[in-house]
């Protein structure tokens, strides 16, 4: 008994550091964020006024809102999906014992090294409607290229398609994922005249589940938070074809000095996201196998 | 292993005794015998140099004297920063904010008001031009004074003006003045426009989104309004604003959408850099303010090929002097913006860098002492003269007018003290305002919508914002009488 509380003492005071972190700088904003969401409030010397479900009830009439939480959903329903599935192709093709492997790797991984400002950058002016490599390329093959990021309709899917330049973390768990799946049940499956799509299907993938299910998790949670790249590319604009959940925190936290309206809006990014990760957890039990029998 | 450890311990230690011996140090020693009055100011580069100047000469003239002496701080976010750190209880005794924050941040509470001090130094209404005093004041307190002003005026590019001068004149335009009236805007714009082979803009005479800094005030040009303060009410779906949408709307209609998207995403939104659209010539004609001489000058110090041919005099800024109009000089000039309603003439936009008191601040009187020489007339042209700006003062020197970098001051200084120069209007939800605003623009010259419907739509969005914003005023003056 003496030893288990001399180890539970031992191990508190090894994790001191992060347990005083995360109650100081994330649990504490987190119950004042819930306490300022019933107030209108400024993060100015103007007292705080208490107007409990107000900001609730005036989220529910604000049309910008509505389009953020609209925008942000069909930005996660393209780049979530994309990213999976290119970032998880890409990982079997390193997998593949070929020639330069290291190199390629390398190619695939470094994007992700760039500091994001820069990417935004970079990017802007390859989307650049005029000068662009894009629409340089497609004009050198007959095709006017739309005008991107400043075309409504095309805004979001650049800002989307964007996001796969990105993927080379993901790329490198899934790859790391891939050396777990047991060879000796690849060569059976083989033996038994399964091709090599068969044993991708019903081995391969089966067996990363849980790799994937993880990328998801954490798909979900950024995706649904995404900022910089749109706020330094596009501002939300055209016509706020690209104003993201994110973006209006920001604005009414900072810009318009509604930090308790905000506070009602983190809470409801909040719940959205629990929402999301909390069905793909019940999902889970369906779809990934866990090689413990977990 | 062991002795990979040592090296390895070693060598981290090496470091940091070379951080400690050879690290950084305070960048300026503090006198003890005198009050430090912290100074946080958004400029850096040029603009930062000048103003620390400024503090240097008021550390070694009045500070000394009077026992203040003045630290500068540059920072990024001044406004976020200044904020938290008034929230926190140890703000800045001066902050640099713009004006566009100034009603905001009176009405939360965030700035000290200034009226006893500007009285107890002299400065009164008299000395400044009359919209930069107002714009200072609201709710009949002095909440800020300048650190430099600005004001918008036409600039044109005269190369292009000329170049084009056979097709001008066909058009019954006069190739050597700029348009004066909105019409005529729009006739010198469209000979001025030009396609490239496959048919996309190529320049454009004149494109009020680009570089659309101004785009909510552009109703002062069509004589309309964006707010009574006497009724509280949003007035965005005035007759007069419509009319000034349904311009903004024609260069869509006329350019064609697609072809402006285009030519507008293709130009960006480059300022400081030689892919300018008006300093690479794909805007002939455009709203900006003094400064904009400034930067074009900067670029003259570029080498070959990254040096545009709009910096370009002819003879250097030092000679200048010596030629009969100094303005030949240069190929672009500046004139009033016209105005689309006939007698309604030198109407502008100004707003300007403030420089504030946040509440809580430790040191107001000897905070105002600084402000007070920045905006002494000689400390203040000294400092708008490194800025390329004109000043906020009446009272303007002969050597301001002769040696100012930018050749057109006279028209900057004229267009700041007419009657129809306008400013922000005085409403505390004014950033919400421009995102309405810029909602609504953004909508009618996408053709999206009808100028009327948009707004409309603006004005009712903007009016529930503002009666809730004095409700909830209300509510809490209520709750602290009580």
């Amino acid at each position: 008994m003496r030893t288990d509380l001399r180890d539970l003492r031992n191990g508190l005071l090894f994790c001191s550091p992060w347990l005083v972190g995360f109650s100081v700088f994330t649990l504490l904003p987190v119950v004042i964020c819930a306490r300022y969401s019933l107030s209108d409030y400024s993060a100015t010397p103007q007292p705080r006024l208490f107007i409990g479900a107000g900001n609730y009830h005036d989220l529910l009439h604000d049309p910008l809102f509505r389009k953020s939480i609209a925008n942000t959903l069909y930005y996660a329903a393209i780049a979530l999906p994309a990213g999976m599935l290119v970032s998880l192709g890409l990982a079997l093709m390193l997998n593949a014992d070929i020639r330069g492997r290291a190199i390629y790797r390398t190619v695939i991984f470094l994007p992700s090294l760039v500091p994001t400002v820069a990417t935004a950058c970079v990017w802007l002016w390859l989307y650049n409607a005029k000068y662009g490599l894009i629409n340089n390329l497609l004009r050198s093959i007959g095709i006017q290229g739309p005008a991107w990021i400043d075309d409504r309709h095309w805004a979001m899917p650049s800002l989307a398609l964007m996001s796969l330049w990105g993927v080379g973390n993901t790329v490198v768990i899934y790859l790391a994922g891939l050396q777990d799946v047991p060879r000796d049940v690849l060569e059976a499956a083989e033996i038994d005249g399964a091709t090599h799509w068969r044993r991708i299907w019903h081995v391969t993938i089966p067996m990363l589940s849980p790799v994937i299910f993880f990328n998801l998790i954490m798909a979900i949670i950024t995706t649904l938070q995404v900022l910089t790249i749109p706020y330094i590319m596009t501002e939300g604009g055209p016509e706020n074809a690209t104003y993201f959940f994110t973006m209006a925190i920001y604005d009414n936290a900072f810009r318009y000095l509604h930090m308790g309206y905000a506070s009602a809006m983190a809470w409801v990014q909040l719940v959205l996201i629990l929402g999301l990760t909390g069905l793909a957890f019940w999902t889970s039990k369906r779809w990934v196998h866990y090689g413990g029998g977990g | 292993m062991k002795l990979l450890k040592r090296v390895m311990l070693t060598f981290l230690l090496a470091i940091g005794t070379g951080f400690l011996v050879f690290g950084p140090r305070p960048g300026q020693s503090l006198p003890a015998d005198r009050v430090i009055v912290e100074y946080w100011e958004k400029w850096t580069g040029n603009e930062g140099d000048a103003m620390k100047r400024s503090v240097a000469d008021f550390n070694d003239s009045v500070g000394r004297e009077k026992g203040i002496y003045v630290r500068y701080l540059s920072m990024s976010n001044i406004d976020q920063k200044t904020l938290a750190a008034c929230a926190a209880g140890v703000p800045p005794d001066v902050a640099g904010l713009i004006q566009r924050q100034i009603v905001q941040f009176s009405a939360l509470g965030v700035l000290e008001p200034l009226d006893d001090l500007a009285r107890s130094h002299g400065i009164t209404a008299d000395l400044y031009k009359p919209i930069y005093w107002e714009s200072c004041n609201d709710q009949s307190h002095l909440w800020c004074l300048i650190s430099t002003p600005g004001v918008v005026a036409l600039h044109y590019n005269r190369g292009v003006f000329r170049q084009n001068a056979a097709a001008l004149r066909g058009a019954g335009l006069d190739p050597d003045r700029p348009p004066r009236t909105i019409a005529e805007l729009d006739a010198y714009s469209r000979v001025l426009d030009t396609y490239g082979p496959d048919g996309s803009l190529d320049r454009v005479g004149h494109l009020p989104m680009i570089p659309g800094w101004y785009l909510d005030y552009t109703f002062y040009w069509f004589g309309g309004d964006i707010f009574d303060p006497s009724t509280q009410r949003f007035t965005l779906a005035s007759p007069q604003n419509i009319a000034c949408y349904e311009w903004l709307r024609s260069y869509s209609l006329r350019l064609g959408k697609g072809p402006m998207q285009k030519f507008r995403g293709g130009v960006g939104k480059q300022f400081d850099t030689p892919q300018n659209p008006f300093i690479s010539e794909k805007v002939a004609m455009e709203q900006q303010g003094p400064w904009l001489a400034g930067f074009i000058y900067n670029l003259t110090k570029r080498a070959e090929p990254w040096r545009p041919s709009m910096s370009e005099a002819l003879v250097p800024r030092s000679q200048e002097g010596q030629l009969p109009n100094r303005r030949e000089n240069y190929r672009w000039a500046a004139a009033p913006f016209p105005s689309a309603v006939p007698g309604l003439e030198n109407v502008t936009f100004v707003d300007f860098d403030a420089l504030v008191i946040p509440h809580g601040a430790r040191h107001p009187r000897e905070a105002f002492e600084f402000i007070a020489y920045v905006n002494r007339q000689d400390v203040m042209e000294r400092l708008c003269k490194l800025h390329c700006k004109n000043s906020p003062l009446r009272a303007v020197s002969r050597d301001f007018l002769e040696h100012h970098p930018n050749p057109y001051i006279e028209v900057f200084e004229s267009l700041a003290a007419s009657p129809h120069a306008r400013a922000l209007p005085h409403v505390p939800i004014w950033p919400e305002a421009h995102k309405e605003l810029d909602d609504a623009a953004q909508s009618v010259y996408l053709l999206d919508a009808e100028p009327r419907e948009a707004l409309q739509r603006a004005q009712d969005h903007l009016q529930a914002k503002i009666d809730r914003f004095r409700e909830r005023e209300r509510l809490r003056n209520f709750s602290n009488a009580h």
